[in-house]
């Protein structure tokens, strides 16, 4: 009494066995990259998060994190980390503590509306309503002196003001406009659409007053995920992505696309507590400290971890931005284990039955605070960390913070000895993380937790130096000989590694330029070379 | 029948509080400062004093708790959840204007799940034993395994990079509805199929079906009319509860394939500590979730009208 002629085939398993052996096939090839522009000017990005705020005066769509060009402010920066004139031609410093702007002349904001003083009054006026940024605008700060000049005195004495103004978020936005509504700027393209978690799309701006972009039009397509980002671009729907997972670069490479590196923007360092209440005071044993340094290989770390694509320089703020000169100061640590065990042993520190060191009975162990930008942004570093620092006989505990609000919360409580940290330099003010993380007054006073990585004297001296000085070029002089005394002379901060950013992208990409700063990246130059 | 009805409602009142008292505390007790994870995410650096207390007063959040607790269940109750920390919008009005792409995505996937496992089902308990009945086994047990993260990369990997005939990402047109809903649906098609199975194969041996055989009334007949009808109400209620399962788990396929459904919504709040946010999340899902199981009761109820008055507990899914 049974049915026939029924579909008998199990379709789920049949199609997941397909699936299976399809996906273990390769891909094909693309050839030769081309110069010049042809076919359709319109390009895909794979953008990462959709990170923009909508409301209120913090509305930043298109400004921040992704500039998406509609905006520009008065100054902008190179791939040196160097000021260079944007909307204002020329500036200067006027002590006290004001700044006088000259204005470019002739610019269009998109909507028609003339560039002058009282956009950047408009702008900077909005900025001191949501606590006035790290340059200080306060409600009076911003005076127009006449159409094409203003002059600025921040809430307090800032003389890296210029140095701050090239981040996007003090971009200037048409007078009465807010980016949450329109994005109007005078950037070298126009902002036609925005779906909040989707994607931004912007277009030429004809009416541009530098030289016109070759692109027709933009769009950047929010993908978080990396690997979504990476299986989109081999997919063929977007034509350029940004921060390719390292260990995808070689398998992108072999499937013809083209990578493109920044210089180093960013860093991967290690704070370690010298400030630490009742289980936390292991690390003011300056021996221990510098027999960390001496510990860690970094050769292996950056090949074993990096895939080989990070820089080993331990300036922690990018050398580009404090001058090679400069940076060659710092000297960091070379891979000594042997060089560690000594100043361990000579410190007192004996090897224990189990092969942790010992002093007085209390073990040397210690506690690594994972979790700043995020536990995963280090991957297995901490692992690694927790190897070689075993070698030479000090026990290494990770604790992995589920977010930066909870680290930064374990941050103000004190707990911990070991901070691992990646952060990257978004303008062009060397001194600001030394001053916020290392300076025993703090860059915004008592924000709870910078005595843990401050050794105060002569630290405090260069930082305060070099916040105080008007001429970029000596700061940067300052702040170098600030993190050589931090990095060399007190151990405190140990930098692991450079990180530059992977971008990759199709041979039909042309013309496209990675900054150190992602903040920075300019698409005017790009082009697309298409059948 | 009314009363009844009334009384499942009544219910639902202490569970809707219980669920906003829970949605409230957890994710304030869940720790982080989220105004200054506020800060760290919009503007890429740590706030200045000034530049936090704005942002405190801004979000009410330096008022004290239980005051918090009752302004915020007050406007809950309104269907007002109070501001997004990330976006600074109404709560309410993100919830709802990225559930409908959830919920097509759960319906897609309710779809997926339904087409694919009941005539597999069906056939599986026609032909018990046979070959194709321990295939159907072994896939569904193999299919309520994989996980639905895993299966959605490797549908991109297929359809979207190998084969490039449908995209990887994104919300747009049927093409985009796809292959998330296929990823899914397919682990539950593995479990309606299983339900469908084994709901059946009860059902024929029932003294009903064998006179209905007895009679003479031709096989076709005799599953369509008597046997189906009767073995689809278990499977019912689990299609409904299926539907409020894929739209709690559609967060992780809504990652994936960068879909812009609340699934996300609640798992980027959560790293961003967007407190208002996971409360919103956690008590609009709450609703949704009892009102689907209200719902599938009231389905229930009409399909299989003897269970009305006698009705306590439910029978029990095999």
């Amino acid at each position: 009494m049974r049915q026939h002629g029924g579909f008998g085939a199990p379709v789920l398993l049949a199609g997941l066995a397909v699936l299976l052996i399809a996906s273990a096939c390769g891909g094909d090839e693309d050839e030769a990259a081309r110069t010049d522009p042809s076919g359709p000017q319109t390009l895909i990005i794979g953008a990462r998060e959709d990170g923009y705020t909508t409301e209120g005066n913090e509305a930043d769509v298109g400004q921040y994190p992704l500039n998406a060009n509609i905006f520009e402010g008065l100054v902008r920066m190179d791939a040196n980390y160097e000021v260079q004139p944007a909307l204002a031609t020329e500036w200067e410093f006027k002590p006290p503590n004001a700044w006088t702007f000259t204005l470019r002349e002739g610019v269009q904001f998109h909507d028609g509306t003339p560039f002058d003083a009282e956009a950047v009054k408009y702008t900077f006026d909005r900025v001191a309503k949501t606590g006035g940024g790290t340059p200080g605008f306060g409600k009076d700060s911003t005076k127009i002196i006449d159409d094409y000049t203003v002059e600025i005195t921040p809430v307090f004495e800032n003389r890296r003001l210029i140095e701050q103004l090239v981040h996007p978020s003090y971009s200037i936005i048409a007078p009465d406009s807010n980016p949450g509504d329109e994005p109007i700027g005078t950037g070298p393209f126009k902002f036609v659409d925005y779906s909040e978690q989707e994607q931004i799309v912007v277009e030429r701006n004809d009416q541009y007053w530098g030289e016109k972009p070759t692109l027709e039009k933009i769009t950047f397509r929010f993908l978080p995920e990396p690997n979504a980002r990476r299986l989109a671009l081999e997919a063929g729907e977007v034509d350029l992505i940004v921060d390719v997972p390292r260990e995808a670069v070689a398998d992108l490479e072999a499937k013809g696309f083209a990578i493109v590196q920044s210089d180093v923007g960013a860093y991967d360092a290690l704070y370690l507590n010298i400030s630490g209440e009742k289980g936390y005071t292991l690390l003011q044993d300056p021996a221990v400290r510098h027999a960390i340094g001496y510990a860690i290989d970094r050769d292996a770390l950056v090949e074993g971890l990096f895939e080989g694509l990070a820089g080993p320089e331990q300036t922690m703020i990018p050398s580009r931005l404090l001058g090679e000169q400069n940076a060659a100061e710092i000297d960091g640590y070379a891979y000594d284990p042997q060089q560690a065990e000594q100043l361990l042993e000579d410190a007192g520190w004996t090897e224990g039955a189990d092969g942790v060191r010992e002093k007085d009975g209390r073990r040397l162990e210690l506690e690594l605070i994972n979790g700043f930008p995020s536990a995963q942004a280090h991957g297995a570093v901490p692992e690694f960390l927790q190897d070689q620092l075993g070698e030479v006989g000090i026990e290494v505990k990770i604790v992995k913070m589920p977010d930066t609000a909870s680290y930064e919360e374990r941050l103000a409580s004190g707990e911990g000895d070991i901070w691992i940290e990646q952060g990257s330099q978004n303008d062009a003010n060397p001194v600001f993380l030394p001053a916020l993380l290392f300076w025993t007054e703090g860059l915004f006073g008592d924000i709870g937790y910078q005595p843990l990585f401050a050794p105060g004297g002569e630290t405090d001296r260069l930082i305060i130096d070099a916040l105080a000085n008007p001429d970029s070029e000596e700061t940067k002089a300052l702040t170098a000989q600030a993190m050589s005394e931090l990095v060399d002379e007190e151990a405190i901060v140990l930098p692991m590694a450079g990180i530059f950013r992977i971008d990759a992208m199709s041979e039909e990409v042309g013309g496209y330029e990675p900054q150190p700063s992602a903040l920075q990246v300019r698409y005017d130059g790009a082009f697309l070379a298409r059948d | 029948m009314i009363a009844y009805i009334a009384r499942r409602i009544a219910f639902l009142v202490p569970t809707w509080l219980g669920v906003t008292l829970l949605a409230f505390f957890l994710s304030t007790f869940a720790g982080g400062d989220p105004a200054r994870n506020y800060f760290l995410r919009t503007r890429g650096r740590q706030p200045s004093p000034r530049e936090l207390v704005i942002v405190r007063e801004r979000f009410d959040l330096d008022k004290p708790l239980p005051e918090r607790y009752l302004t915020w269940l007050g406007g809950a109750v309104r269907g007002d959840l109070g501001d997004s920390f990330s976006t600074g919008r109404p709560v309410t009005q993100e919830l709802l204007r990225r559930f409908p792409a959830t919920l097509e995505l759960a319906a897609a996937g309710t779809v997926v799940a339904v087409v694919l496992a009941i005539p597999v089902g069906v056939l599986a308990a026609l032909r018990r034993n046979s070959i194709l009945d321990q295939l159907t086994r072994g896939g569904a047990m193999f299919g309520a395994s994989i996980p639905p993260f895993w299966l959605a990369l490797l549908l991109i990997i297929l359809f979207s990079v190998q084969l490039q005939l449908l995209p990887s990402a994104g919300r747009g047109g049927l093409d985009h509805l796809i292959l998330p809903a296929l990823a899914l649906g397919l682990g539950e098609a593995a479990i309606i199929a299983r339900l469908t199975r084994s709901s059946l194969l009860e059902i024929l041996r029932e003294d009903y079906v064998m006179t209905a055989r007895a009679k003479g009334i031709s096989e076709r007949r005799v599953i369509a009319r008597h046997a189906l009808r009767n073995a689809l109400g278990p499977v019912v209620t689990e299609i409904g509860l299926v539907f409020g399962y894929l739209l709690g788990q559609a967060a992780i396929v809504e990652i994936i394939f960068v879909w812009p459904g609340v699934g996300r919504l609640a798992v980027e709040a959560i790293g961003q500590r967007d407190y208002n946010m996971i409360q919103g999340f956690v008590v609009f899902a709450g609703t949704v979730y009892i009102l689907i199981s209200l719902a599938v009761d009231l389905v229930y109820l009409w399909l299989d009208p003897r269970v009305t008055l006698v009705r306590q507990a439910r029978p029990a899914a095999s």
